[in-house]
């Protein structure tokens, strides 16, 4: 029976969701009942990780000390995680305050093509005796060879494991066994996949990670992410059952602590909407979509005008500043939208 | 912090070491040694062992130590700094012109074994490397009574052990595949070397080459992120110790006064135009390593073996070269490595 | 006037970059390029360009201290430790490049007369050079700033590995130059690489929170301290103005670098080079009033 690691992002990615206004209630909740399922890692922070909480991605409603110790509080047998950007979160500031708060798993992201940015990250944790992740965002960005460079790169920094992101929402699923069999052929470290749900294909990619040599898969409660959100956890775990993996996870408390999202935590389940379909056909970040929107509304314009833009231009997660000045471009008709009134 | 614990261990064991071999170094005496990369861990080690001999066989043999930051090297090692045998030379290894002309033997030592930095800075450790090796064996060649260069390469050069192969022998020509970024490090050297063949062979300079492989003890730092470093790390600390695979990769681990002892004898009677695999013959595998650490740390850490990839890799050098030609053997065994190593360790925490 | 002699130390692409922007210059001259190797690219150049070189490093100042009034230091913050106190001792003004940060900051276009009179001016960060400004007016047309924040993005192959090795430093760096220039004590800095190609210019973007923003004072001290810095760096435009949107003050500007010596995507290390010689220049006004 093969067995796969499930990291469950609802705590993190779902943040991205509701704006970054997750409670202590909601931690401590969902954190509780996803430790009670058997789930392996339970991920909790900001939606652009530790240290992101700015006026750029979104101010949130708690701290990191907050979160983080509600967490622990309410995890025995789960590991907790988190993920942090070099560039957002600085070593000494964040990171050190994360060790001490009781963090179990720190995974490391930077866009897919900069990898190199998170040596000092990386190290640090290594040296804190922690365990490491490296992870690509927007890995639709880069070809297999270049993701492959770039794991190679966090692997010598002292990563565990390689997770790449489908961030946009972009892939297919041939385009996930290409590039997680690649990944998985030449390097030591296991191989991880991200998925988001913007084309549908977020249980369906996700599965064909694992089939392509994959042995860790993200997903969310309900799906409870940025944009159209992730794999749905509970459905990926259930398919996941059927066809013959180890989990470790009691699907019926997992459904339970989904039924908690559901009810407690989400104002609306994710679906894909119009958007969702334009960014991810875009390959632009999915975590943009709130600010995409308020953006539309604040200068008037086509949310799908923005995305198309901020695809062409190759914008990468972090640059939601790009979102105002394309919306105001658009306003002023110095650039025109194919939706434009 | 260096203190009067971790210097007596330093020099116990160099006095072990160099027990059987002081008189077959007796050529160092009153000689001037000149080490680029001077205060990394074969240098601070070949400056310990220099000094040893000089308080204790008056082998009056001056060190010159060339590195890009001095100010690290006198607070790693403050007794070897403020020694008046020793002088720091505060240089880039790239920007060599001129080496002074008392020098008759001279270690090229420079270059970094953090592959971590092979990958963030890969064209700068290249270029270290090449140039920086082309720099020194110019200005060797002006040197009026050279005896010896010994340039430390790696046992990377090998790329792969050969599945057929119990132990690497100085004869494997190795392949590398020069499209990956895991070749930056070891093909630069494998250029440094044939560099070295080509100054041998055109103007007689008398280089030997040395293949260092893994090793494991005092001034070995815990940053790098090895395996061996991590279970040191993790067994102290008393948290889990992660094996990612199956732990039946096969690695060995000389300890550091063996390695400079055998090192200091290459130089002085190794035979120009030779290599030499400087590297403990005894194998062991990460499992078993990891269980040894955490014995000999009395720790209560559990091992993890996680079995997510099945590689059953070995990288042990074959030793006959040494052994035969220069009588040279591994007197620190693994265990005691160990022990000495996790003394050492709690000795400067 | 007669032009004040200036040194380079430091002969990689930002040295080199400074040179070609001191030979435009009306009152500094550059009287030796220093580095450690003569076969760089920067030394050919150099030697091209007819200007004195040296591979000697800082000893070349020390054999020749009348050589030069002023010192540009773009060589590395643990060998400007050592370079600091040589110059220190000469008598000879350093304007430091790197991360060391041992003299005050300057920040040509808010304090350069105070500058004036110390011998180590550092330069901060790229980022910094290109935030601090507008943080600086926030702070003096706002009454009550609780919050500033700095977003700076910049193609990733203007960022070789010393930047990315780090980025932790820059950052801390740049929040504290925006703490002391804008006096708000909350602050954050954040960077994003870009690999887009071709490459995008440095962007960067400040955010504030402030209690009953007076927009209308801001926009007349942002456009006047925006035409300020265009004397230096020609190419420092906004391309968001000042605004109040979302309870949030929000105004972002884009760079693009002369091309010099340094490609024009690099406009986040132009930035720092055009400040650093307005600094010099400054310096060489004083020096050569009060000798004249």
């Amino acid at each position: 029976m093969k067995n796969v690691i499930i990291s469950d992002a609802t705590l993190r990615d779902g943040s991205h969701a509701i704006s970054h206004q997750l409670t202590r209630a909601h931690i401590a909740a969902y954190a509780k009942a996803a430790d009670a399922a058997g789930v392996a890692i339970v991920e909790v922070g900001h939606g652009n990780g530790l240290g992101a909480s700015s006026l750029q991605v979104g101010l949130s409603l708690l701290s990191d000390t907050e979160m983080l110790e509600t967490a622990r509080e309410n995890l025995t047998h789960a590991k907790l995680g988190i993920h942090v950007i070099p560039g957002f979160a600085t070593v000494r500031k964040d990171l050190e305050l994360a060790f001490k708060l009781g963090v179990d798993l720190v995974r490391v992201a930077s866009h897919c093509t900069e990898a190199d940015i998170t040596e000092r990250h990386i190290s640090s944790t290594r040296e804190h005796g922690k365990e490491a992740y490296g992870v690509l965002m927007m890995s639709h960005m880069a070809s297999k060879e270049v993701l492959l460079d770039e794991g190679l790169k966090m692997q010598s920094y002292g990563a565990e494991a390689l997770i790449i992101m489908d961030s946009a929402g972009a892939y297919l699923p041939a385009d996930v066994q290409d590039r997680i069999g690649h990944l998985a052929a030449h390097l030591n470290i296991p191989v991880g996949f991200h998925a988001h749900n913007n084309l549908g294909m977020g249980v369906a990619n996700s599965i064909a990670a694992l089939q392509a040599g994959a042995q860790i898969v993200d997903g969310a409660a309900r799906g409870f992410g940025a944009g159209a959100g992730n794999a749905q956890l509970e459905v990926l775990v259930a398919v996941l059952e059927k066809m013959g993996y180890h989990t470790g996870i009691d699907l019926y408390k997992l459904l339970d602590a989904a039924d908690i999202v559901e009810k407690e935590i989400m104002e609306t389940i994710p679906s894909i909407s119009s958007t969702s379909i334009v960014s991810g056909l875009a390959g632009v970040f999915s975590g943009f979509s709130k600010h995409v929107n308020l953006a539309a509304r604040e200068y008037g314009v086509d949310p799908r005008d923005i995305f198309f833009e901020l695809g062409k231009r190759k914008i990468v997660g972090g640059q939601e500043d790009k979102i105002v000045e394309v919306a105001m471009e658009l306003r002023d008709g110095t650039l025109r939208g194919a939706h434009a009134k | 912090m260096r203190n009067n614990k971790s210097i007596a261990l330093v020099q116990g064991d160099c006095a072990e070491a160099l027990a059987p071999q002081v008189e077959r170094l007796f050529e160092l005496k009153n000689r001037v040694l000149y080490v680029t990369g001077g205060t990394g861990f074969v240098g601070t080690w070949l400056a310990e062992m220099v000094s040893y001999l000089n308080d204790n066989h008056s082998f009056n043999t001056r060190l010159m130590l060339l590195a890009r930051d001095v100010d690290a090297f006198r607070a790693k090692a403050p007794h070897l700094a403020s020694r008046s045998d020793l002088e720091l030379i505060a240089r880039d290894v790239r920007d060599i012109r001129e080496i002074p002309e008392e020098v008759s033997y001279l270690v090229h030592a420079a270059a970094t074994p953090d592959n971590r930095q092979h990958m963030s800075a890969p064209i700068s450790v290249m270029e270290t490397i090449t140039r920086g090796t082309a720099a020194v064996l110019d200005a060797a060649q002006k040197l009026p009574d050279l005896k010896k260069i010994l340039n430390l390469s790696t046992g990377q050069v090998y790329g792969r052990q050969k599945d057929d192969d119990a132990r690497i022998p100085e004869s494997r020509a190795g392949t590398l595949s020069c499209d990956s970024i895991t070749s930056v490090y070891p093909e630069a050297k494998r250029y440094a070397e044939t560099l070295c063949c080509a100054h041998w062979s055109l103007y007689k300079l008398p280089v030997v080459t040395a293949r260092p492989f893994a090793f494991m003890g005092p001034y070995q730092g815990l940053d790098k992120p090895w395996a061996i470093n991590n279970f040191f790390r993790d067994a102290m600390k008393g948290n889990t110790i992660r094996i990612i695979g199956n732990g039946l990769p096969e690695r060995s681990y000389l300890y550091p006064s063996d390695m400079a002892s055998w090192l200091l004898r290459i130089l002085v009677d190794g035979t120009p135009g030779r290599a030499y695999n400087v590297g403990s013959p005894y194998g062991i595998t990460l499992a078993d390593l990891a269980e040894k650490i955490k014995k000999y740390s009395q720790s209560e850490s559990k091992i993890e073996i996680k079995g997510m990839n099945d590689d059953r890799s070995r990288f042990i050098p074959d030793d006959t070269l040494c052994r035969e030609s220069l009588a040279l053997q591994v007197s620190v065994g693994i265990d005691e490595a160990l022990q000495r190593s996790l003394r050492w360790l709690e000795a400067i925490a | 006037m007669e032009k004040v002699k200036v040194a380079i130390l430091g002969s990689g692409n930002i040295g080199t970059d400074l040179l070609i922007k001191i030979l435009r210059s009306d009152c500094l001259e550059c009287s030796i390029f220093i580095g450690r190797n003569l076969s760089s690219k920067g030394m050919s150049k150099a030697l091209s360009l007819g200007v004195k070189v040296s591979d000697q490093g800082i000893d070349a100042i020390i054999k020749d201290p009348g050589c030069c009034d002023i010192v540009f230091d773009c060589t590395s913050a643990m060998s400007h430790q050592q370079h600091a106190k040589v110059l220190s001792d000469l008598n000879i003004i350093a304007i430091d490049l790197t991360p060391a940060k041992l003299g005050p900051f300057c920040i040509p276009a808010i304090n350069l007369a105070d500058s004036v009179g110390n011998m180590n001016v550092n330069m901060i960060t790229c980022g910094g050079q290109a935030s601090i400004p507008l943080a600086y007016v926030i702070g003096q047309t706002q009454k009550q700033v609780d919050y500033i924040e700095v977003v700076s993005t910049i193609a990733s192959k203007s960022a070789g590995p010393a930047t990315r090795l780090n980025l932790d430093e820059y950052i801390e760096t740049t929040e504290k130059g925006i703490q002391m220039y804008s006096h708000c004590t909350r602050a954050k800095a954040i960077l994003n690489l870009n690999p887009a190609e071709p490459c995008i210019d440095m962007q960067t973007t400040v955010y504030a929170q402030v209690k009953n923003p007076d927009m209308a004072a801001l926009k007349k001290g942002v456009d006047e301290m925006v035409q300020k810095i265009q004397r230096y760096v020609p190419s420092y435009h906004l391309v968001i103005p000042p605004t109040f949107e979302n309870n949030r003050i929000i105004m972002s500007i884009r760079v693009k670098g002369m091309g010099d010596f340094l490609p024009s995507y690099a406009g986040n290390l132009d930035i720092i080079n055009c400040a650093a010689i307005a600094v010099a220049e400054e310096f060489a006004k004083t020096l050569a009033a009060n000798r004249g």
